[in-house]
């Protein structure tokens, strides 16, 4: 998962679940100083658990009531830009995400506690799914009840067919992984159409024995596949409802709300979907009577009307920007905007990446990674509200995080260690005027990063030849196997709170492909087959080994320098109520909101 | 007078032939690979293949170049169904039919251009016809260094501080909104009305200093002092023969505002966190969504076309001396 990926102004986070702490939604500090309370590694540390699969009884709904909540009214929603997208299967990141949650409802769901511990549920499953032959076969069995919006009935076949459309051109941006653990990588030529012509995946591989059984059957043990399930791609879109690429624009809800008018790139109206049954979900629920977005308020407009908080902006809410980085100090220092603040991490780990195709040398990489000013990176993102300095390559949000891992140093000299980069060149035989191509995204805060690495590289000696490459396409060109940079910024987190989803796509040297993730071209045989390995395990006992694979990629190859963990601040209206942070989402937690004065 | 309308409009149809061909082929020197724009987060090769067939960029580009032109006399068949003429294409950012998108966006553009417009035609020529007619007075003073003060600000300079005082502080009116006139046309006023004050203070200022100036002009002219001489009355002359003749100038002017605002209001739209023509227009360049920029700049420029044969139309109305031919 990139942030900032392809579309202009999209902000990209996960699609379902992102982070793995808890960190609380609104501020206890009353005195209107501005003491650090961006929230700390220990914070995270403490919430980054393992997962827990939940049985039937957590499963089955309806969902706790959250304390004073009352019903009615309509919330507003400020965002910038359009969703990229609302079919289900298309969806892969954060802003359509929490879309998701309100609309779409999948085999399994997230649920999250005061404290931040996620358990996975089932969600028309009756629960997270039953393993058999050691995970490598999953059996789901559908809730009673459960109905789209036009009163029809979810069914086994439903299921299927939300599966099998994903092998289709019709899908082109959602997650790769169930269909690659059924089919492998190339998945599409297991089923070319998809559903359409009338052509299934073998029981062999999908099999819907009755209407309400699903059993998926892989190759090998997939003890993810909960939390794969979770994901908002994976949610259901029933057969007969399918439009195949109109889908996009006018999906059928399952969940507690259905689009009600939506015009691309201006609003979007929600309003309550009468056939959802709170009965059969144990997660969300249906207090306000539905959800206006404005698709076009800019980041910094959203931030002043949230902080002076007058008319409608009292019963808004921001759904994955942010407060504008120039504004956060008026948040920050008055209390009674402060309260209104929801600050967290993101899943994010900015790492400066090494392309180890060019730079073969540990001892320059070492250098650089020592060099490497990240309390100015940061700044050049928020400062200590937009992230925290990085140690390691696994952020705060990851089970397994610890927080004082630093081989690097970087938390004892946040600007960098130059003296000791320089006595490692030199040993390195690096000669002065030695050309560097750094690569860099014409994002805005990209840009002023651009001018902190070039100074620090510069200092080392090297003559550095900054080349700006498009944000539209940044993560394309670097994506490129034989791209001609030598090292380039880039960010990545989780696609549900497991290192599976950051290691494996980043650092397995088996996944180096033209447009792959593994930015670095890391192929290290120890590593690639820790990762195997740890793949098969239950999340508890895989915990520990993607820690002791996170250290040798860190320690003994260093395909990039740890740079920062990212974090984030949000504003909502005073009378908008069950405000938290959420850690599944990273941003704020849509599933329990209500009006306070409806 | 028909000969002139059928020259023109023939004119029109193929300056905006040669604008669609140009926009058109200036994208293809891009460097880029539209289907990567449309790639989202798991974009491996195949995905790319999968868009770039899904858009019809895996065509040559002379033949997508004829399929867009062909699109608008005859509607085309895309993956969302069908797009009726006058066909735009399909935004490669949303999927949405261009020309629905701009049909969409094209009321609140409307609005604002309407509004704005009654009232710094009003204000505006009100106030400089009140300063020519009182010259060299306190009220001609007070009206033309008002108008020098204001035709100096700025929408974007202008707009925050209206908003700062009216909804951040104050709470007296809503953030600006577009509600359809059809819906609630007191909802429309209201929601627009900050837009509107603000857009139209500065036009105000313009047209205040552009009336005066010429309406002084057209005051010291010979036929104007010739009416005088007969004994005309003050307010005939001033209005019948003066006024008159100080209209060229404004039309002109007018028929470029106007056709400006239609286009697309811009800065207007990103102060107020509206969206029009104008928002789509910069995001549709910003995102190199070419069928949409193509779609936004055609219809800008129709705008642009008709006004200007609205201009030339309305010369010879007011001065009889312009014959059409």
């Amino acid at each position: 998962m990139k942030p900032l990926r392809s579309r202009s102004a999209r902000v990209i986070v996960v699609a379902a679940a992102a982070g793995s702490l808890a960190l609380t939604g609104c501020s206890k500090n009353e005195t209107g100083n501005t003491k650090d309370e961006s929230k700390s590694q220990k914070d995270a540390a403490s919430q980054s658990k393992p997962v827990v699969y939940a049985k039937a009884a957590e499963s089955t709904g309806p969902a706790a009531e959250v304390p004073g909540a009352k019903s009615g009214g309509t919330i507003n929603v400020l965002m910038e830009s359009d969703m990229s997208h609302m079919d289900p299967g298309q969806i892969y990141v954060s802003d359509a995400g929490q879309l998701a949650n309100l609309l779409h409802r999948g085999l399994t769901n997230f649920q999250e506690d005061d404290k931040g511990n996620l358990t996975v549920v089932g969600d028309i499953a009756t629960d997270s799914g039953t393993p058999s032959e050691g995970g490598k076969v999953w059996t789901y069995t559908l809730k009673d009840g459960v109905k789209d919006q036009n009163g029809n009935a979810i069914t086994s076949a439903d299921v299927r067919h939300s599966i099998e459309r994903m092998y289709s051109k019709v899908i082109f941006d959602g997650p790769p992984y169930v269909q690659s653990w059924l089919s492998g990588d190339d998945y599409r030529k297991a089923l070319p159409d998809g559903p359409y012509k009338g052509k299934h995946l073998p029981d062999s591989v999908l099999a819907t024995p009755d209407a309400k059984t699903v059993v998926f059957k892989f190759k090998k043990a997939q003890p993810d596949l909960p939390q794969a399930l979770a994901m908002a791609g994976y949610s259901v879109v029933p057969e007969k409802a399918d439009t195949k690429a109109k889908y996009d624009k006018a999906p059928v809800a399952l969940g507690p709300y259905k689009i009600a008018e939506y015009k691309p790139g201006k609003s979007l109206k929600l309003v309550k979907n009468t056939n959802w049954d709170p009965k059969t979900d144990s997660v969300r629920h249906q207090y306000v009577d539905g959800y206006d977005f404005s698709l076009t308020i800019d980041q910094a407009s959203q931030s002043k009307r949230l902080i002076a908080d007058q008319g409608d902006a009292k019963n808004a809410i921001q759904w994955t920007d942010q407060v504008d980085p120039t504004m956060i100090k008026d948040v920050i220092s008055k209390p009674d905007v402060n309260k209104r603040s929801i600050k967290g991490y993101q899943p994010y780990v900015w790492q400066l990446s090494f392309n180890l195709d060019k730079m073969k040398d540990k001892k320059v990489r070492d250098a650089i990674t020592h060099a490497m000013p990240s309390q100015r990176m940061i700044a050049q993102d928020g400062g200590k509200y937009g992230g925290e300095l990085a140690g390691g390559l696994m952020g705060p949000t990851l089970p397994g995080f610890d927080p004082s891992y630093d081989p690097f140093g970087k938390l004892k000299k946040p600007n960098g260690d130059l003296a000791k980069a320089k006595e490692l060149l030199k040993e390195a035989g690096v000669k002065e005027g030695t050309k560097l191509t750094y690569a860099y995204s014409s994002a805005p805060r990209s840009q002023k990063q651009m001018v902190v690495v070039r100074g620090m590289l510069e200092k080392l000696g090297f003559d550095v030849q900054a080349k700006e490459i498009d944000r539209a396409t940044y993560y394309q060109q670097i994506g490129k196997l034989d791209n001609p940079f030598d090292l380039y910024m880039s960010g990545w987190g989780q696609d549900w709170p497991s290192p599976s989803t950051v290691i494996t796509p980043v650092y397995d040297g088996d996944l180096i492909s033209d447009g792959a993730s593994n930015y670095s071209h890391i192929n290290d045989e120890q590593v690639n087959k820790g990762i195997d390995e740890a793949l098969t395990l239950e999340p508890a006992a895989a915990a520990k080994k993607w820690t002791e694979i996170h250290k040798r990629i860190v320690e003994e190859i260093n395909p990039a320098a740890p740079v920062y963990y990212s974090k984030q601040i949000q504003l909502t209206g005073s009378n908008v109520g069950g405000v938290k942070y959420s850690v599944e989402s990273s941003y704020i937690d849509i599933n329990d909101l209500f009006l306070k004065n409806p | 007078m028909l000969q002139f309308l059928l020259r023109r409009l023939t004119g029109a149809v193929v300056i905006m032939f040669l604008i669609g061909a140009f926009t058109f082929f200036l994208f293809y020197t891009i460097p880029q690979d539209f289907a990567e724009l449309a790639c989202g987060k798991n974009c491996s090769p195949q995905s790319i293949a999968v868009i770039r067939e899904n858009l019809g960029l895996d065509k040559p580009i002379t033949t997508q170049f004829w399929e867009f032109m062909g699109g608008i006399l005859t509607g085309r068949d895309f993956a969302t169904g069908h797009c009726p003429a006058p066909c735009l294409g399909v935004s490669f950012e949303t999927s949405e039919f261009v020309w629905a998108s701009i049909i969409d966006r094209f009321p609140l553009t409307l609005s604002l251009t309407v509004g704005g417009l009654v009232i710094f035609l009003v204000l505006g020529l009100g106030s400089g016809l009140l300063a020519a007619w009182k010259r060299g007075t306190w009220v001609d003073k007070l009206v033309s260094s008002t108008s020098m003060v204001l035709s100096s600000f700025q929408i974007y300079f202008l707009g925050p501080i209206v908003l700062g005082i009216f909804v951040y502080s104050t709470g007296w009116l809503e953030n600006p909104k577009y509600v359809p006139f059809t819906e609630n046309p007191a909802a429309w006023a209201l929601g627009l009305l900050i837009p509107w004050a603000v857009m139209a203070t500065i036009f105000t200022a313009q047209y205040t200093r552009m009336a005066r100036s010429t309406m002084i002009e057209q005051l010291q002219e010979e036929h104007v002092r010739t009416a005088r001489a007969k004994g005309m009355k003050q307010g005939y002359v001033f209005f019948r023969y003066a006024w008159r003749g100080s209209l060229t100038p404004i039309v002109t002017i007018l028929g470029m505002d106007l056709s400006g605002l239609l286009a697309g209001a811009v800065v207007t739209e990103f102060t107020f966190d509206l969206a029009g023509i104008g928002r789509l227009a910069v995001n549709s360049s910003l995102s190199k969504d070419l069928p949409l920029t193509m779609g936004v700049m055609l219809f800008g420029a129709f705008f642009i076309l008709i006004l200007n044969i609205i201009v030339d139309l309305a010369y010879a109305y007011i001065d009889p001396r312009v014959r059409l031919a």
